[in-house]
């Protein structure tokens, strides 16, 4: 039991104690000394959360559920806020996977960003990330859950915002966090609902108090996890507030990676998957969840078909996959959703790796206009680039089918109106394979581009001017571009292992569940669910072969369309997109969510300040009340100033009326 | 004796001082007046002493003595260094408070 | 170990007065040194305090005028023992600030300044209500001066409107103060300000009514609340930085206090019924201080809006009338004063790298060389917008708790509020620190002198935000006794008294 707490804070502690340390003396040590101090660190994370697992493990099946608590941290009033770490399968799960990821991620970006000016900096931040993130599924309760995740969105806006000479990244940072903060107010607000009921701010105890305090459907309980998913939605990028997602993509390629692909967008999934006790009392919010990551799934699925931006199709088929994992934790398949988290996270940390090491090769340019032929001169990226691209559209045997499949499984087995969201989840694997090879075959296949015959020649492009591709700007070359040389996967060791590791885990993660063969994942899972009404599900054979051929035939169908249109008759993209106009706009546009945010929310905030600045402030507080005051005083004071003559016998004569007039008052009193 | 007619006695006196603070326009003039109306002050709290048959309105008034004999000499020293600087002995020439 | 309240409250006025017979250059070394005494004091008496015992400690207790019923009664308890920790923190370090500049007449600055401190601390210590009204009327005298003659820009002008508006609620509230003790002294008792009299003669209703709202209404001046803050965007722009600091830090604080110390639990009936008043007020003040922070461009009134926003916050938590607001409220006000000192600290530190403009607009870019000051200006940036994590959070959590659980409409649209903080936070920390550096703009990074005052003031956010126990603790059992005060015991009356027995003839 103890050794579980112990290695739960180390867990938590060698992060922290990483970014302390590089931000105190990184700038001391020899060149890329802070990354591989960041790096180390999160190794000893690592091996931290795998004691832990180990630890876990040696426990009796229904005892593996410890929390651990440092100190009373706002313990007053009735509110029992400590610093305590709630450690069960779930969260040793989760830290394995974040620890083991990020780790990987900091060995990559050793190299990758090595000669950019903040590179000390960014390390710090990396760390800093990495601990909030832990704090996030580590927490054991609302407050230290509310920390993490705030911690998380700051981590995030920081790296985003990390060139901060560039005005596209200040922008993108301050949407990411302000959204963010949106959805921490759901979160807390969620909680107070909550609270109200339960009177305890301590997971295990919420749930425990849930049960009795709740009946099913109760409408405090179904506002309160509604106001949770805003969290969730927020920091997971679902529909309506995922529009910092995309812009997110300012940030460095290994930050895209970490954060808006493996680790901090899937916390709202985590959430769910926590909160499950309540959501299965209050089935109604559960079904929102359900429904909006079907539509997210869906929406982000057509927009990365459209987008032209090579980090900003990932970043949309991250929204999408994220919507796979809400429905399935809002749907009751939580090992299922789970499952998907982890293989994502390994996919798309290498989808994302590769994109990086192309835009290297491209110099900072990240437009699929401009890519093509990299295959020859690229071949390892390739290689890895097509690992993610197959896990991530769901070609057997690849990891991505098993997860994947394994949630259209139990949502299709749940029968009634979930039959739409199955039907959608086999739309969005259709689009999933498509967007993923245009991708692949616009920035591989084709004719080479000037870059990629530069690089033929051996030589890596470099920009005589480096400017920021989104605007066009000059780079600041003290800070806000990524240094003045760029480094590929092929080049750089380091950036080598970690994609390689990534694509060893991306082909062979799902080995681990697969339908009727392995089921350590549910089993190692299942004291966190044993509560559950929704998970023992068993499917039937049909349907599980059913789903199996079918996702494999979806998959390979997107792929087949995606390698017409794009390699063999490219005048197909053209014609489309001329016939379908409107859906490509809508789609290019990005379903106009941008602009109905700032219609609804922005313009009517920038408004309402303005007009309390130059309208209300000027005529009404300072004209009436300030203006008004200062006339009361004036005109009283011009009163009093007329009595004064300066006559002093005017003056006695008041004196002596007064006295007059207050004898009298005395005499008729008596 | 009532202690009555000694308060009438003080009240004429207060009024006719009063009056003449009022009405007077030279400051010497003045200056007796207000001299009057402490005096008629004087008169009451010796009064009441007596009436009371203790020794604190005697201490009061003996105090009033003392401080009207600073404010005459005070007064009177005014006075005197205006007649000197030939400035018009006359109270209503003084406006210096007028706001 | 007894410790005599009538020291630190007089220290200050002490060092200042030693000050003022100093020569000049010696002025600001002996102020530094007189409230480091003060701090030293106070941290004493945080260690020292028994956060178990209810009521009052180190209590000081002499009959002042006797006639009037006002005793010079000073006393500690968990209110004002976290409000009288975060003055003598804020002073130290703000007359070290002080230091930095040469003033014009220091002696008589330094003075003032140290009277300041003793005037607050007097507002806190005082366990009498006229003596309180002193002490609050007091604070107004040094800042009028220091306004008027060290300010900067229209200075008579932003003094006046101060001094206009705080006299205003200074008269309201006297009236009140006197109206309190007389009324409550109706029947057997003798009149007595104390407030531990005072709260055993609860006073009839519709006395309650008009007197909480005097008392309201100077509190409300003070902090300031929407829609009286109109003093505060001159009087920001124009007070000397080191003791705008200190006004903004600490002086808004003495209001919270008045409303947590005078008018919950002696005005109980009337805090009910304008309980939805106030918390209009407040919900108004947080969301029209947030909407003009994030639209102004001058550094100095971003801070400013944002305390009429945290002060709405504040105001909230104590008109949830229930122990987590009331927790909330005070932790909130400490927290404040803590975040906002530093803030107006960094607002100098950046002026001066943008060819000493305070607008935000000439800014920008300021961090390229300084990531010391970048950092602590994000912590501290966070800390202002409350960010999870830090003691603000935890503070806000507890307010929106309280309220939520008497109003749930107010608490969410509040919480909004708490949006619109991460807005005008990040917007003055990205408009000053990020982007491209402006033409004016010459960054360095913070000197050793500067790091002197900065990084203890983040040091202490930070240790407050990992351990906000310490202080919620503290005041926890006053807070109780605040919101669910004692049943009142009636005055036991001797038999066959009554008030108005003819004097017996002396023989």
């Amino acid at each position: 039991m103890n050794s579980i707490r112990l290695f739960a804070w180390l867990t938590l502690l060698f992060p922290l104690a990483g970014c302390i340390a590089i931000a105190l003396v990184g700038r001391r040590l020899p060149a890329r000394g802070a990354g591989w101090l960041g790096t180390g660190a999160l190794a000893l994370s690592f091996a931290s959360a795998i004691g832990a697992l180990l630890a876990l493990l040696d426990q009796a099946h229904d005892e593996r559920q410890i929390v651990a608590v440092a100190w009373d941290y706002a313990h007053s009033a009735g509110i029992d806020a400590q610093l305590s770490l709630l450690v069960d399968p779930l969260s040793v799960f989760m830290i394995l996977v974040v620890s083991g990821v990020s780790m990987l991620i900091h060995l990559y970006s050793i190299s990758y960003i090595a000669s950019d000016a903040g590179y000390v900096r960014f390390f710090a931040y990396l760390n800093f990330f990495v601990f909030s993130m832990l704090l996030l599924v580590l927490a054991g309760n609302f407050i230290v859950l509310i920390i993490g995740w705030a911690f998380v969105g700051a981590a995030s806006y920081m790296l985003i915002s990390f060139w901060y000479r560039r005005g596209t990244a200040t922008r993108a940072g301050i949407k990411a966090f302000v959204i963010n903060v949106l959805g921490d107010v759901g979160l807390v607000l969620g909680t107070l609902f909550i609270f109200k009921h339960v009177g305890t701010l301590d997971f295990l105890g919420t749930f425990e108090a849930a049960r009795t305090e709740f009946a099913p459907g109760d409408a405090d309980l179904t506002a309160g996890l509604i106001l949770v998913l805003v969290g969730a939605f927020a920091k997971s990028a679902q529909i309506p507030l995922h529009t910092w997602l995309p812009d997110a993509m300012e940030g460095p390629t290994p930050v895209s990676a970490l954060i808006h692909a493996a680790t901090m967008v899937t916390a709202g999934v985590y959430l769910i998957a926590r909160m499950h006790p309540l959501f299965e009392l209050a089935p109604a919010a559960a079904d929102v969840g359900a429904i909006i990551g079907c539509l997210t799934l869906l929406v982000a699925g057509t927009i990365a078909i459209a987008v032209t931006d090579l980090k900003r199709v990932i970043a949309y088929s991250t929204m999408s996959q994220i919507g796979y994992m809400i429905m399935a934790v809002s749907a009751g398949a939580y090992v299922a959703g789970m499952f998907h988290l982890m293989t994502h996270a390994f996919f798309k940390a290498l989808l994302f790796m590769a994109a990086g090491s192309v835009i290297a090769a491209m110099a900072g340019q990240q437009n699929l206009d401009r890519m093509g032929g990299f295959r020859k001169t690229m071949p390892f990226t390739f290689g890895c680039m097509v690992i993610g691209g197959l896990a991530l559209a769901g070609i057997p045997p690849f990891s991505g089918f098993f997860s994947k499949d394994e949630i259209l499984l139990l949502i299709g087995d749940r029968g009634g109106w979930y039959w739409i969201l199955y039907v959608a989840g086999y739309v969005g694997a259709f689009l999933t394979g498509i967007y993923t090879f245009r991708m692949i075959f616009r920035a591989f296949f084709g004719e080479p581009v000037p870059e990629a015959r530069e690089l033929e020649g051996g030589h890596l492009h470099h920009a005589e001017v480096p400017t920021n591709p989104a605007t066009g700007e000059v780079e600041d070359t003290d800070v806000g571009f990524p240094g003045p040389e760029h480094h590929i996967a092929e080049r750089e060791p380091t950036m080598k292992i970690a994609m390689g590791l990534l694509a060893l885990l991306a082909i062979g993660g799902g080995v681990l569940q697969i339908p009727r063969v392995t089921h350590v994942i549910d089993h190692f899972l299942e004291p966190t669910f044993h509560d559950s009404a929704l998970y023992e599900r068993h499917p039937s054979d049909g349907l599980i072969t059913f789903g199996l051929l079918l996702g494999a035939a979806v998959g390979l169908a997107g792929i087949a369309v995606a390698y017409l249109i794009w390699v063999r008759r490219p005048q197909i993209a053209v014609a489309a997109r001329a016939r379908l106009a409107p859906l490509h706009k809508l789609f290019v546009n990005k379903w106009y969510f941008d602009e109905l945010i700032d219609t609804l929310v922005v313009r009517p905030a920038r408004w309402f300040g303005a007009w309390a600045q130059q309208t209300f402030e000027r005529v009404f507080v300072n004209g009436m009340l300030v203006g008004g005051t200062s006339g009361v005083v004036r005109a009283g004071s011009s009163a009093v100033r007329a009595a004064q003559t300066g006559f002093l016998r005017y003056y006695a004569l008041l004196i002596v009326a007064g006295l007059v007039v207050l004898t009298f008052y005395f005499l008729m009193n008596a | 004796m009532d202690v009555g007619w000694f308060l009438a006695a003080s009240a004429l006196i207060f009024t006719l001082g009063a009056a003449g603070v009022l009405t007077r326009r030279s400051p010497l003039v003045i200056l007796l007046c207000v001299e009057l109306m402490l005096n008629a002050a004087n008169l009451s709290l010796i009064a009441f002493a007596r009436m009371h048959g203790n020794h604190d309105g005697q201490i009061f008034a003996l105090i009033v003595m003392v401080v009207a004999a600073c404010e005459v000499t005070v007064g009177l020293g005014v006075i005197v260094a205006m007649q000197r600087r030939r400035l018009p002995i006359d109270v209503d020439e003084m406006q210096e408070l007028r706001g | 170990m007894t410790l005599h309240l009538s020291v630190v409250l007089f220290l200050p006025l002490a060092f200042g007065v030693l000050g003022l017979l100093a020569p000049p250059r010696m002025a600001r070394w002996i102020a530094l040194l007189g409230s480091a005494l003060v701090l030293a004091y106070a941290v004493t008496l945080l260690t020292d305090f028994d956060s178990s015992a209810p009521g009052l400690q180190y209590v000081t207790d002499e009959t002042w005028i006797g006639e009037l019923g006002i005793s010079y009664k000073l006393g500690i308890d968990g209110l004002n023992l976290v409000l009288l920790a975060l003055t003598a923190i804020l002073w130290f370090f703000c007359t070290l600030w002080a230091t930095h500049r040469e003033w014009d007449r220091p002696r008589l600055f330094y003075l003032h300044f140290m009277l300041a401190e003793t005037a607050v601390l007097g507002a806190l210590l005082a366990q009498d209500l006229a003596l309180f009204v002193v002490f609050f009327d007091l604070m107004l005298v040094p800042f009028f001066f220091l306004t008027g003659q060290w300010g900067e820009g229209r200075r008579v002008q932003a003094t006046m409107k101060l001094v206009i508006y705080t006299l205003v609620g200074s008269l309201l509230m006297l009236t009140a103060a006197i109206a309190t003790g007389v009324l409550a002294a109706e029947g057997p008792a003798e009149l007595s300000f104390a407030f531990s009299d005072l709260a055993q003669r609860p006073l009839a209703e519709s006395s309650q009514n008009w007197i909480f709202l005097f008392f309201a209404a100077a509190f409300l001046v003070k902090m300031p609340a929407f829609p009286l803050h109109g003093w505060m965007p001159d009087g920001y722009r124009c007070m000397p930085l080191p003791v705008l600091a200190v006004f903004s830090g600490v002086l808004s604080k003495v209001a919270a206090y008045g409303f947590l110390k005078i008018c919950l639990p002696l005005f109980p009936d009337a805090s009910l019924n304008f309980q939805t008043l106030l918390l209009l007020i407040a919900l108004a003040s947080i969301l029209y201080g947030s909407a003009m922070a994030f639209t102004t461009t001058e550094t100095r009134l971003i801070l400013g809006y944002s305390s009429v926003a945290q002060l709405g916050f504040i105001t909230l938590g104590i008109f949830a009338l229930n122990d987590q607001g009331a927790q909330g409220a005070l932790l909130q006000a400490f927290n404040h004063g803590l975040v906002v000192a530093p803030a107006f600290f960094i607002v100098a530190l950046l002026a001066a790298r943008a060819g000493g403009s305070q607008d935000l607009r000439d800014m920008g870019g300021i961090g390229m060389r300084a990531p010391v000051l970048a950092a602590m200006f994000l912590i501290v940036a966070f800390a202002t917008l409350a960010m999870p994590g830090s003691a603000n959070f935890v503070a806000e959590f507890y307010i929106l708790l309280g309220v939520f659980t008497e109003k749930v409409a107010i608490a969410i649209v509040a919480s909004t509020g708490v949006v619109l903080a991460a807005v005008y936070g990040l917007r003055l920390y990205i408009g000053a620190v990020h982007n491209r550096t402006g033409p004016r703009v010459e960054s360095r990074e913070i000197s050793l002198r500067e790091g002197l005052v900065l990084v203890p003031l983040v040091l202490l956010i930070l240790a407050i935000a990992l351990y906000p126990q310490f202080a919620l603790e503290r005041s926890e059992q006053s807070v109780t006794a605040v919101i669910s005060p004692p049943p009142a015991v009636a005055v036991a009356t001797p038999a066959g008294w009554t008030p108005y027995a003819p004097l017996e003839e002396t023989p």
